[in-house]
C-alpha cells in the first residue's frame, strides 16, 4: 500500500516527475533480476514551480484505498515530506543534460515467443476468493468514471 | 427511422462472395477507369460530402453537415505467448488456466516483452507508412475493473512505437467508388484485459464472471486521424485494417472473436464549421456492415438533434450499436476526461530498434492490399474485379499463382469470381481447401483457350476437379469418351451385323460372346466409347427379341 500511495503522489505531481519503485521479492515465485528503477519523464511545461501539496483524500480515492480521517492526516505530513524532497532534486539542473525517456538498464533482454504453462497455478486459483464453475466470480461492476 | 437509411449497404458487402452484384456491374463498368476520375476528388478541398452511401435522407442531411470520424482499432497479435510472460496465447482455452505470477500482477513479477510483439509492431507501423521511433517506451495506465488483475494496463502513451502514417482505400463503385487516404497517427503496443461476462446463473444482475486468459495477451492499438466522413468510409477504413493485418499475417483479424475491435469517434458540424462537434464514441461494433450503419445513424441523429436547436442535447459519451433495434443507445455518459495517471513502466527498459532490424523487416513485407490492387489495376482488370480479388489473402495468392503459370489474367479472375466462388459459398469452403492447384486452373484456361476443349466442358471438368482433384489432362482424357448413345448404337448394330455367328450362338446360351461383341465395338471406336454406355446399348441389342 505504501508503494502504491506514494505512485500516487508522484504521477499526479506535474509538472516534472520523479519516481521510485522498490517492489518486493517473493521467493516462492520464480523471478529475474529485480531492477531499481528511476525513471525521469519530462513534461512540457517546463516551469519546476513549487509543488502543490497532496490533497491526500483524493489520492485514496484514485487509489482505490479507505483512510480514516487521523490517517488522512498522518499520511499528509509523510507525502508532504516525499514532495519536498522531490522538490529539492527539481532544483538540480539539468538543461546540460538530454533528456532520456528511460533511465539506462541493462537493455536487449527480449523474450521468445515460446509457451510454457505456469506449474503453480493451483496456488494462484486458491487466493480467488470466488468461483462460479470455472470462472472468477466478482460484483456486478457499477462505473464510476 | 427511415429504412432507406439501413438499405444502404448489403450486409454480405464486405465478404469474399457477394459476387452476384459485383459481377453483373463489371460488365457496364470495365471500361471506367475509377482511380483516374477519383484521384481528382481527393485533391480538391471537401466542398460537400461525398456521396457514397445511398440514401437519399442522409444525401439531404449531408447537404449542410459534415461528420468527422476516427477509429480506435485494437488487434489481437497471433503470438504464441502473452506480451510479457510465457503464459500461452490461445484463444478458447479452458477458462482461468493461462495465468501466472506476471500476467496477474502478483508482487514482486517482472514481465519481459516477448520479441514477436516488437517484430509485429514494426511490421504493422510500416505497412501503415508510419514513422517508427528506434527508442520507444511503456507506461502504466491505471484504473480498476475486475478484468484487469494489476490494476493498470502496461501500454505506451508518449512514445509509441510507430506514428505519422497513412492507409489508402477504394471505395466500392456501389458507394459512388473512389481512391481515399486516411491519416494514422500513432500504433502502440499494449496488452489486453480478461474477459468479463454476465453470470448465466440467476444472481446475474448481481455478479459477473471473469476468464482471465486474454488478460496480458498481446494488442497493436491503431489511432486514425479524424479523417473519415462518411459511415463507408470507415466500414472502408475498417476493412483495409483487416486485410493488412492478414496480409502481414499479424492477426487473424476476426471481428466475432474479437480479435479486431473498432470504437468509433463520431461528431459533426455544420459545413464550414472549422471546430469540432461533440465527440460520440460508438462501440461493439462486430461487423463493418454495423460499423456502417451506426455511424450513419448516428451523423442523422446528431443531424436531426442540431436541426431541431437541440444540439446541447449531444454529449460526450459512449454509445452501444444495438444490432437488434439498428440504433445506437447511450451506455455510460463521461463527467470530464478519465485520469489514468499514466506513468513510465519501472519493471520494463525502453524499447530500441536498429536502424538494421528495421531495414530487414522492411524487406520481408509481403505485398500489401493497396499494392496489390494497384497491380491488379496496371494489368488491365476492372474496379470491382481487382477489390474483389485482393480482398481475401488467400484468393488474391491463388491468383497470382494462376496467372504465374501464364494464364489469361481475365480468365482466372472470371473463373474465381463466378463459378469458383459460387462453389465455395455453397461447399461452405476457402480457396484453401478447394482440391483445384492453381497450376490445373492455368491448364483449364489454356485447354479452353487453344479450343482443346469446350467452355462447356471446361466447366464440368472445372466442378470434378473441385472436388475431386486431379488434372486437366487426366480429365480430357476420360471426357474424351464417345458418349453419344446414337453414335454408340449405330457401332453395336454394325458389330452385330457383321458378326451373324457369334450372335447365333450368344442366343443359343453362350453369354460369354458378350465381351466378344463389346472388344470389336471398343476396337471400332478406337478405345474412345463410354465403356458403360457400351455395354448397356450391347445387352439391350444382344438380347432383343427378333
Ligand atoms: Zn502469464
Amino acid at each position: 500500500m505504501a508503494t502504491r500511495a506514494l505512485l500516487a503522489v508522484v504521477t499526479a505531481s506535474p509538472p516534472r516527475m520523479i519516481q521510485i519503485k522498490a517492489s518486493t521479492f517473493s521467493s516462492s515465485l520464480k523471478f529475474q533480476r529485480h531492477i531499481t528503477t528511476i525513471g525521469r519523464c519530462f513534461s512540457s511545461d517546463t516551469n519546476p514551480s513549487v509543488l502543490q501539496p497532496p490533497d491526500v483524500s483524493r489520492l485514496a480515492e484514485t487509489a482505490r484505498i479507505s483512510l480514516t480521517p487521523s490517517e488522512i492526516e498522518e499520511c499528509g505530513a509523510k507525502i508532504r515530506q516525499v514532495i519536498d524532497w522531490f522538490g529539492q532534486l527539481q532544483q538540480v539542473d539539468v538543461s546540460s543534460v538530454e533528456p532520456a525517456i528511460r533511465a539506462e538498464m541493462e537493455g536487449g533482454n527480449l523474450r521468445e515467443d515460446a509457451p510454457e504453462t505456469f506449474e503453480n497455478r493451483e496456488s494462484i486459483r486458491a487466493s480467488i476468493p470466488r468461483f462460479d464453475e470455472v470462472y472468477l466470480k466478482v460484483p456486478k461492476v457499477l462505473n464510476k468514471e | 427511422m427511415s429504412t432507406t437509411l439501413f438499405r444502404t449497404i448489403q450486409p454480405n458487402h464486405f465478404t469474399l462472395l457477394t459476387t452476384a452484384l459485383l459481377r453483373t456491374r463489371t460488365k457496364t463498368s470495365r471500361h471506367i477507369s475509377v482511380r483516374c476520375q477519383t484521384s481528382t476528388t481527393t485533391q480538391q478541398p471537401r466542398t460537400s460530402a461525398p456521396k457514397n452511401h445511398g440514401s437519399n435522407k442522409l444525401d439531404e442531411i449531408l447537404k449542410d453537415y459534415e461528420a468527422v470520424i476516427g477509429i480506435e482499432t485494437h488487434v489481437q497479435l497471433s503470438t504464441s505467448t502473452k506480451a510479457f510472460c510465457s503464459c500461452p496465447n490461445s484463444y478458447g482455452s479452458h477458462p482461468n488456466t493461462s495465468i501466472c505470477p506476471v500476467c496477474m500482477g502478483l508482487p514482486g513479477a517482472l514481465p519481459v516483452l516477448s520479441s514477436k510483439v516488437v517484430d509485429f509492431g514494426v511490421r504493422l507501423g510500416l505497412a501503415l507508412n508510419c514513422s517508427l521511433s528506434l527508442k520507444s517506451k511503456f507506461d502504466r495506465k491505471q484504473y480498476f475493473y475486475p478484468d484487469l488483475p494489476k490494476g493498470y494496463q502496461i501500454s505506451q502513451f508518449d512514445v509509441p512505437i510507430a506514428s505519422g502514417g497513412y492507409v489508402d482505400v477504394d471505395i466500392p463503385l456501389e458507394f459512388g467508388g473512389g481512391h481515399r487516404r486516411f491519416g494514422i497517427t500513432r500504433v502502440h503496443m499494449e496488452e489486453d484485459a480478461g474477459k468479463l461476462l454476465h453470470s448465466d446463473a440467476g444472481d446475474y444482475s448481481q455478479a459477473m464472471i471473469v476468464d482471465l486468459n486474454r488478460a496480458g495477451v498481446p494488442l497493436l492499438e491503431i489511432v486514425s486521424e479524424p479523417d473519415m466522413r462518411s459511415g463507408v468510409e470507415a466500414a472502408e477504413y475498417g476493412s483495409e485494417m483487416q486485410r493488412i493485418v492478414r496480409y502481414l499475417g499479424v492477426s487473424n483479424g476476426n471481428m466475432q472473436e474479437g480479435s479486431l475491435r473498432c470504437d468509433v469517434n463520431i461528431s459533426i458540424r455544420p459545413i464550414g464549421q472549422a471546430e469540432f462537434g461533440t465527440k460520440v464514441e460508438i462501440k461493439n461494433l462486430n461487423a463493418f456492415s454495423a460499423m456502417s450503419r451506426a455511424i450513419d445513424y448516428e451523423i442523422t441523429r446528431q443531424a436531426l438533434l442540431y436541426n431541431q436547436g437541440q444540439a446541447d442535447k449531444i454529449v460526450t459519451e459512449t454509445r452501444l450499436w444495438d444490432e437488434g433495434a439498428q440504433k445506437t443507445v447511450t451506455m455510460r455518459k463521461k463527467e470530464g476526461l478519465a485520469d489514468y495517471r499514466y506513468f513510465p513502466e519501472p519493471d520494463l527498459p525502453e524499447v530500441i530498434l536498429t536502424q538494421e532490424y528495421v531495414d530487414s523487416i522492411r524487406a520481408s513485407l509481403p505485398e500489401l492490399p493497396e499494392a496489390k490492387r494497384r497491380r491488379y489495376e496496371a494489368m488491365g482488370l476492372g474496379i470491382q474485379d481487382v477489390l474483389f480479388l485482393a480482398n481475401d489473402v488467400s484468393v488474391a495468392e491463388y491468383f497470382d499463382e494462376v496467372i504465374g503459370k501464364g494464364a489469361d489474367v481475365k480468365s482466372a479472375a472470371n473463373w474465381l469470381m463466378s463459378d469458383i466462388a459460387a462453389y465455395l459459398k455453397n461447399e461452405e469452403l476457402s480457396i484453401s481447401d478447394v482440391k483445384l492447384t492453381p497450376h490445373e486452373l492455368a491448364e483449364l484456361i489454356a485447354a479452353i483457350k487453344d479450343e482443346t476443349i469446350s467452355g462447356k466442358i471446361g466447366k464440368q471438368i472445372l466442378f470434378e476437379l473441385l472436388a475431386k482433384g486431379g488434372t486437366v489432362q487426366g480429365m480430357i482424357k476420360e471426357k474424351d469418351l464417345i458418349t453419344d448413345p446414337v453414335e454408340i448404337e449405330k457401332m453395336i448394330m454394325k458389330v452385330i451385323s457383321e458378326s451373324p455367328k457369334q450372335l447365333e450362338q450368344y442366343r443359343s446360351g453362350k453369354t460369354k460372346l458378350q465381351g466378344f461383341f463389346a472388344g470389336q465395338v471398343m476396337k471400332m471406336s478406337k478405345g474412345k466409347a463410354n465403356p458403360a454406355l457400351l455395354n448397356k446399348i450391347l445387352l439391350e441389342k444382344l438380347n432383343a427379341k427378333e
